[in-house]
């Protein structure tokens, strides 16, 4: 049982991290940011994606 | 006890290391295992991370995780994110890993496996590293600048502005050379062609799902991304057996290079969401897996390594690119030991995302050393195939003759047998016209990645679609850089333009946006044609001013962190980046030179230039290909011009550096550092967020 605990608990890190990694954690990760600072203006997630996207690719962010 | 332990664990490695590069370097006559290469370079990483980039960080830097990094005083969800350390990582090595470490080594591999592979193994571990590590802590001092502000701070204004005018020039030339990897990749190839078409349909599907349908969900887009890309690949055969829609699909070089400076174009001036975004994704997953699938193809199959140690290449006379190891091998080479490029990435993003300072030397430090061990891999791939096929593949018609027979006989003749049949098979297997005449180095990895995976699962039978998957990954991110750099370069050409004139620089301004764009687009597709109808198939001319180019900006790297370093007052460990910079600064400027005035006319610009117009001036040219030929001495001398300019602009950049480094030590101006001040971490050791 403990076995089966422990892979499942190292799939669901394995799953966070696969998620952070591609961006699809993105909006979770600044609505909790936003929670911690107490912001009240906070952009929804279509406005977020946009002006993330817009960030990202103003600067060198893929190499040669 | 463990002390003892650990020092025996790391004698037995650094043993089995030392081992397995003696029997790399020393095999003549029998062939060897590619399971060499991968103990020889996972065990000297292992060392060089355990040993140099502690001393590294301990010494040289002093990391220090009491401080407050930029992610946890800045934490906005957005730009400054804290992450974990695996996660960033991967997201710092996804971004680095581009096309370089793969096409670089395997056009070294004509000077034979030894040379491209213990400069993949120790340039990595002594400066590529160095490099990336060191400019992650400068930047993670001074809240994420890019390597431009830094340079500007540190060296001075004139040097902020060269770094930045190298950027967009390396950034020109890069564009235009990868572009050409992919132009020879797909011509004549309707398979690949169509395959690599579609990702756009498929691209603007997932732009339209992640924009409006669920926003943000890039997991779920890309997946479906993902089966339809690999339903693509398997539908390009029925299309390639299809004599209507494969005569569609079926484009010469000059045809496709339109197409790909048009696509170039509207992936620059369209919303970013659109088409960029998920390109992107889509290429990121598919990266991640077909390395890590090669990785674990060649553990499988082990294939044994039939390129000689060292070719009769390292005379210069190579048919692949014209010149001497040295210089060459390491121009060739660039990104799998080390990259300028990279110092953009790791005074990018990642230094505003890590969490703690000692997290920069994984991150830094171990992701060069994936990427290295990516290059290891690509050598592996090339040379893995008979030396005759890759030739073959490789070399250019002008050199080894248009008919199969002719080439043939003449790669044979270099003591590479070759039969015409062998390449008539194997175009056969592969299901392409013909594998001869393909410069460019993306044909062959697919070929060698091809037979790697097809040993591990299908054989000849799945050859084919092995052969363009890997074609479509090759394609699909170096398209990726493509758009993505034009953009990033359309972005620096309104900042710079919005100097002269303000509404110039506003980066939604239509009329500024299509004007940066065309400019970025026009000028990396100027280069790109000159490859496509060079007579000698680009990569040998072009191929080396990007690695002068990439390698330049790796120098302008190292001289801003020695910089920092003897303002921090490392005097004694200033070895450390000031080597590799001098290194680099010699082997760039060696091959500068020689590409602009050495009178061989295979490698110098202006002496192959004025070898045409002798031609001419001899009546030796047919009248009809007058006209072609001396569009060709205008862009070697164009070429020369650029070498030209890049070397005086780091030239510059050193000379200002040597003036400022010698003001501070003889005590003429203070070392004023441009750190942020210290503060100190609010989080529990073990205990931060992600």
């Amino acid at each position: 049982m403990s076995v089966w605990r422990e892979f499942v608990d190292v799939a669901r890190m394995f799953w966070q991290w696969l998620r952070i990694w591609c961006g699809d954690a993105a909006y979770e990760r600044y609505q909790c940011a936003m929670e911690r600072k107490r912001a009240s203006a906070r952009l929804s997630a279509k406005e977020f994606y946009l002006q993330q996207l817009d960030r990202r690719y103003s600067r060198p962010n893929r190499c040669c | 006890m463990r002390k003892i332990v650990s020092a025996f664990v790391w004698i037995v490695i650094a043993v089995i290391g030392a081992g397995a590069l003696a029997a790399i370097a020393l095999q003549r006559n029998e062939r060897i295992s590619a399971t060499w290469f991968v103990v020889a370079a996972a065990c000297f990483y292992l060392v060089a991370y355990r040993f140099y980039s502690a001393f590294l960080a301990a010494k040289l830097v002093a990391l220090d995780d009491s401080r407050a990094t930029p992610a946890e005083r800045n934490d906005d969800g957005r730009d400054f994110v804290p992450t974990n350390k695996w996660v960033l990582f991967g997201h710092h090595f996804a971004a680095i890993a581009g096309p370089g470490p793969l096409v670089g080594p395997t056009l070294a591999a004509q000077f034979g496996y030894l040379p491209g592979t213990l400069w993949l193994i120790a340039g990595a571990a002594f400066a590529g590293c160095v490099q990336d590590f060191v400019i992650l802590f400068c930047s993670i001092r001074r809240n994420g600048k890019s390597l431009g502000e830094m340079a500007r701070d540190e060296v001075g204004k004139r040097g902020g502005f060269i770094a930045q005018l190298a950027v967009l020039a390396i950034l020109i030339i890069l564009l235009g050379v990868v572009a050409l990897v992919v132009v020879n990749a797909l011509k004549t190839s309707p398979w690949a062609t169509f395959t690599l078409a579609m990702t756009i349909p498929i691209a603007l599907l997932m732009g339209v799902y992640l924009r409006y349908l669920r926003p943000g969900r890039v997991l779920e887009a890309s997946l479906i991304g993902l089966a339809l890309v690999m339903f693509v690949v398997v539908a390009g055969q029925w299309v390639a057996d299809s004599a209507s829609w494969a005569r569609l699909f079926t484009l010469s070089g000059v045809a496709l290079s339109f197409w790909i400076i048009a696509y170039g174009f509207a992936a620059s001036a369209l919303p970013v969401w659109l088409l960029l975004a998920p390109r992107d994704y889509l290429s990121a997953f598919i990266k991640a897996g077909a390395i890590f699938s090669l990785a674990a193809g060649i553990l499988i199959v082990r294939p044994e390594i039939q390129m000689p140690a060292l070719t009769k290449f390292i005379d210069g006379s190579g048919p692949v690119f014209a010149g001497k190891i040295f210089p060459f091998c390491f121009i060739t080479i660039a990104c799998g030991a080390i990259s300028g490029f990279h110092s953009l990435i790791s005074s990018g993003t990642t230094p505003k995302m890590i969490q703690r300072e000692g997290h920069a030397r994984m991150i830094g430090y171990g992701a060069m050393l994936l990427e290295s061990f990516v290059g290891v891999m690509a050598m592996v791939a090339a040379c893995a195939m008979q030396p005759g096929v890759y030739f073959a593949i490789n070399s250019p018609a002008r050199v080894v003759g248009a008919a199969p027979d002719a080439a043939a006989a003449t790669i044979t003749g270099w003591g590479y047998p070759l039969e015409p049949q062998t390449m008539i098979r194997m175009a056969q297997m592969v299901h392409e016209q013909t594998l001869f005449n393909r410069p460019g180095g993306a044909p062959s990895l697919a070929v060698g990645m091809a037979q790697i995976f097809s040993s591990t699962i299908g054989g000849e039978r799945l050859m084919s679609i092995w052969y363009h998957f890997a074609i479509m990954f090759e394609a699909l991110f170096i398209l990726t850089v493509l758009d993505a750099g034009t953009r990033v370069g359309r972005f620096m050409v309104q900042e710079m333009g919005g100097r002269v004139w303000k509404p110039f620089g506003q980066t939604g301004w239509m009329p500024s946006v299509v004007i940066s764009s065309a400019f970025v687009v026009g000028a990396w597709g100027y280069f790109l044609y000159q490859g496509v109808i060079d007579p000698f198939g680009g990569i040998n001319s072009l191929w080396p001013l990007f690695g002068i180019a990439n390698q330049l900006l790796a120098a302008v790297a190292l001289v801003v962190a020695t910089t920092i370093l003897l303002k921090m007052g490392r005097l004694k460990w200033i070895w450390v980046t000031l080597v590799p910079m001098v290194w680099l600064i010699t082997v760039t400027m060696t091959a500068s030179w020689q590409k602009i005035f050495s009178g061989n006319a295979q490698i110098g610009f202006l002496s192959g230039a004025n070898n045409w117009a002798e031609q001419i001036a001899a009546g030796k040219i047919p009248a009809a290909k007058v006209v072609e030929i001396q569009r060709t001495i205008f862009n070697l001398r164009l070429d020369a011009m650029v070498t030209a300019a890049l070397a005086t602009m780091i030239l510059v950049l050193v000379v200002e550096a040597i003036l400022r480094w010698t003001a501070i030590l003889t005590k003429r101006s203070p070392a004023v550092l441009h750190e942020t001040p210290y503060v100190a971490t609010q989080w529990v050791a073990g205990a931060e967020g992600d």
